[in-house]
């Protein structure tokens, strides 16, 4: 029994790690109908910005997290002004396979710099707290899941009062209508991606200490935000948070009754999960949010 | 464009035919004898030969590639799974060990085996995949593909898990050339006969209409499992024949994401669902792969990165398209046509379809 509570608390401490993965990935889909498949990249070099900020300056990940959340949006901002942009309008296979070039070229110029190695950053919030003899907290985890929940709370706030955020979900509901109405969609759009990729650097930083950072981490990474995205309903916030923890609920799940199971099967059973949610409710399961209203929050 | 709309240039008997046809028929003929005379040649060193042996490989991959991409428009980032699979299945029955004496299978029915199992799980996979739409299909085949890596690195007692297995070596390289250049020549020959059956046309009309081709009494989810399934049997074959090849597989090297993306950029370089474009996209893609990126090894992922964002960006019919394009007749003289209509087929984000 305690070691069912034990799995239970490693699974939701799972799932706010990565309702913050998921959500830069979720809003993009969502807002521009853009398949992010450079978006486990884009993790990776937050969790090296992290991990250099740790390394060289001894900066905890949980500090260096706003820096490199701005770093991120200056450099998502980029990448949507050259590339994003001109693949909008275009079919979605044409924007899957840039994207997906961004992420080969993210790939090899991490390995050129960083070698191949597997790295990890240091935080002082490690360690476990002790509940009874056999359940424990991983500290670190915790406060990934508070800020998880305090990021989904403030999106859900700025997507639904503030002006821009308004307008991000208008551009995403009907893009013409917004247009007509005066919202400047293409600045919209660029926010949002920029917005988006600092929310994503940050997922990175904060999972710095947790997940060896790699140059070739980020394929299963985007593999799972695909899968909760796409269970939860694209751009839907809170069915971000929701399907995380589903994701996590699963994977603890799995790894305390299936031998053998690591973390590598755990994608399998992600990707299982992703084709078994696709092909018997291909419009979501928390919401039947479809594409177009899919900011709804 | 409705689906007889697009079926004429494909299916009616005897489009293409005439002297461009014959020309091509021609043009085809002078390079598979230059091709075949290749190994007799003086100075053909077993280097050389297994050089061109891999590139056959991956020209024969992205022509499967190319049946449920090019075709019915189903892009497909896992393609490299089948390989994979196959290459384990033969390199698994081929190292079959009991206590004492060696049974592994002989190596020609090993191989059959080994491209019959990855067909056959490529009709249970695409079955459930091919339900799913755009890019959705495209992700949970990328999918498919993580896991069976996954699985296989796990799987230890019979896959050998990241140790892998060794096969009985088989040091012909002539006779793994010539195999797989008859495999390829097959293959184009199919290719170049299914885009003038009905099959194939119903193919096509699957990528520009899906549901206009279901009214109109094509039963679709049987044709793309069946054209996803050979493609799956088809790879699997070459995988099979690079493990013996290989002697030696492991998760590594026999699940390389890189056949995938060399199949996807070979046939978009070239012109996705044409006959011509994957061979001509591999080809260029390989030569590129041996005169440049030979001396900048580390940049090799970067600058195929690159390469693929400019050929999505500028090149998005392909070198046939574009040369379609401007009016050179060369695409009619290679027996085919482009694409007349900009790539649609997966601009569907909805995984339901039309509601």
């Amino acid at each position: 029994m305690s070691y069912f509570a034990q799995a239970l608390i490693n699974g939701i401490a799972l799932g706010g790690m990565y309702a913050l993965l998921v959500l830069g990935f979720s809003i993009i889909w969502g807002v521009m109908g853009v398949i992010n498949l450079a978006h486990g990249e884009f993790v990776m070099v937050g969790a090296y910005l992290a991990w250099m900020a740790s390394e060289f300056w001894d900066v905890d990940p949980f500090v260096s997290a706003p820096v490199v959340f701005l770093v991120m949006v200056l450099f998502g901002y980029a990448v949507q002004r050259l590339l994003v942009n001109r693949v909008i309008d275009r079919s979605s296979l044409v924007s899957l396979l840039v994207m997906f070039g961004v992420s080969i070229i993210l790939q090899s110029i991490m390995k050129i710099v960083f070698s191949a190695d597997f790295r990890l950053a240091n935080t002082d919030l490690d360690g476990a707290w002790r509940l009874t003899d056999r359940l424990t907290i991983p500290v670190t985890r915790f406060w990934v899941l508070v800020v998880a929940v305090g990021v989904t709370a403030g999106l859900s706030l700025f997507l639904g009062r503030s002006r821009l955020g308004k307008s991000i979900r208008a551009a995403a509901q009907n893009r013409e209508a917004a247009r007509i109405v005066g919202v400047d969609v293409p600045k919209v759009y660029a926010v949002t991606f920029a917005l988006c990729i600092g929310l994503t650097g940050v997922a990175g930083a904060l999972m710095s200490p947790l997940l060896a950072v790699q140059p070739f981490q980020g394929p299963p990474l985007t593999l799972k935000a695909f899968a909760v995205t796409a269970m939860a309903g694209l751009g839907s916030v809170r069915g971000a948070l929701g399907g995380a923890m589903v994701l996590g609920l699963v994977e603890a799940m799995l790894a305390l009754y299936v031998d053998r199971i690591g973390t590598n099967l755990a994608v399998v059973a992600s990707f299982v999960l992703l084709v078994a949610a696709l092909v018997l409710r291909p419009q979501g399961i928390f919401k039947g949010l479809r594409h177009v209203d899919a900011t709804s929050t | 464009m409705n689906a007889g709309d697009v079926s004429d240039g494909a299916a009616v008997p005897g489009a293409g035919a005439g002297r461009p046809a014959m020309l091509a028929g021609l043009v085809a003929l002078a390079i598979v004898v230059l091709l075949v005379l290749v190994p007799v040649l003086p100075g053909t060193s077993n280097a050389t030969l297994l050089t061109l042996t891999l590139m056959l490989t991956g020209t024969g991959v992205a022509i499967n590639w190319n049946l449920t991409g090019g075709f019915t428009g189903y892009v497909d980032f896992g393609h490299a799974v089948w390989f994979g699979i196959g290459a384990y299945a033969t390199a698994i029955l081929m190292s079959l060990q009991s206590n004492g004496p060696q049974v592994g299978w002989p190596p020609v029915p090993a191989i059959v085996i080994g491209a019959l199992v990855a067909g056959a799980l490529a009709a249970v996979v695409g079955r459930a995949t091919m339900r799913l739409k755009g890019p959705y299909f495209s992700i949970a085949m990328l999918g498919t593909f993580v896991a069976v890596r996954e699985i296989v690195r796990v799987w230890s007692p019979l896959t050998g898990g990241g140790v892998g297995l060794t096969l009985p070596p088989y040091l012909n390289r002539a006779l793994f050339y010539y195999v797989e250049l008859a495999l390829v020549v097959l293959l184009v020959a199919f290719t170049w006969w299914l885009r003038r059956t009905r099959f194939g046309a119903a193919l096509v009309a699957i990528r520009e209409d899906e549901v206009g081709a279901e009214t109109r009494g094509i039963d679709t989810t049987r044709l793309k499992t069946a054209i996803f399934s050979f493609a799956g049997l088809s790879t699997g074959l070459f995988g099979a024949l690079w493990a013996y090849q290989n002697t030696f597989v492991d998760p590594d090297i026999a699940f390389v994401e890189v056949r995938t993306i060399d199949a996807v950029m070979g046939t978009m370089l070239g012109g996705l669902g044409t006959v011509a474009g994957p061979i001509l996209g591999a080809a260029a893609l390989y030569w590129l792969r041996e005169v440049l990126w030979a001396h900048l090894l580390d940049y090799h992922l970067l600058t195929q990165g690159v390469l693929l964002i400019v050929i999505v960006l500028f090149v998005p019919r392909g070198l046939v398209g574009h040369l379609d394009r401007r009016g050179t007749s060369l695409a009619e003289l290679w027996g085919l046509k482009s694409p007349r209509r900009r790539r649609g087929p997966t601009a569907r984000a909805d995984a339901e379809g039309p509601s």
